[in-house]
């Protein structure tokens, strides 16, 4: 482990976690959509970036850019579909929404 | 379409199954198939300029850690200073491409994500006025027009 593959990871491990108080903190599944691309969009980046630069040029580090672009495609797209789920339901923002978890 | 959707399915399946058992190659076989086959075809995006798609990725890495850094902040601060609302954005967007590149780009993005994408039209809920911005001044739009070659001005 080499110092940017730390500084990468620790770097990612911050967006997850400020992601997973976003979750808790933010008040409807909207607003909370927000702190799920930031989970996905950089955590995710960061600490993959970071075990990719981990591997070195190697089979691992071609196949971790491959999932990164992966997750780049794909993610928006179940975010997406969920928020608009919750739209035609008709959730919608700033009402207050009753948590029942 | 279909069978080229296919193959680069199970390409992308050698590539990460990275074993060349029985079983594994007639899985990804089956799965390559089913999701081709369920899938809508998508026309190719024959105006497509690689070189301005390129340089999109960058651009656009940009703009996540920039609204990353923002929404976490709004997100760590006490106060959770957050104004959400829902924008009605009209667009001159109107190819499949073109619609997937904005849809994606705007949910890939802390702080902004599309709740409904049509031709024309991007309904987008945003976490606060400075999260819009990209959205309402239509610099996303006008990469993303580089991008696809697609003419200015509405449709």
């Amino acid at each position: 482990m080499n110092w940017l593959t730390v500084a990468l990871i620790v770097l990612g491990l911050f967006f997850l976690v400020v992601g997973s108080i976003g979750m808790l903190r933010l008040p409807d599944v909207f607003t909370r959509s927000h702190a799920l691309s930031l989970t996905d969009s950089l955590g995710g980046l960061f600490v993959l970036g970071g075990l990719a630069v981990h591997h070195g040029f190697s089979a691992s580090f071609f196949k971790i850019l491959l999932v990164l672009g992966l997750v780049y495609l794909l993610n928006p797209v179940v975010a997406h579909a969920t928020i608009r789920a919750a739209y035609r339901a008709g959730l919608r923002p700033g009402k207050g929404e009753q948590d029942d978890l | 379409m279909r069978v080229a959707t296919a193959l680069l399915l199970f390409a992308l399946w050698l590539a990460l199954s990275a074993t060349l058992s029985p079983g594994h190659l007639v899985l990804g076989a089956l799965l390559s198939g089913l999701i081709a086959w369920v899938n809508p075809v998508m026309k190719p995006q024959r105006r497509l300029s690689l070189l301005a798609a390129l340089a999109y990725q960058p651009w656009l890495l940009g703009r996540i850690l920039k609204s990353g850094l923002h929404v976490s902040r709004l997100i760590l601060t006490p106060s959770l200073p957050i104004a959400p609302r829902l924008v009605r954005q009209r667009t001159g967007l109107s190819s499949d491409g073109e619609l997937v590149a904005l849809g994606n780009s705007i949910t890939l993005t802390p702080g902004t994500v599309s709740i409904d994408v049509c031709p024309g039209e991007v309904l987008v809920h945003v976490i606060d006025e400075a999260s819009a911005d990209d959205l309402v001044s239509g610099r996303l739009e006008r990469r993303i027009r580089g991008v696809f070659n697609t003419p200015e001005g509405p449709r």
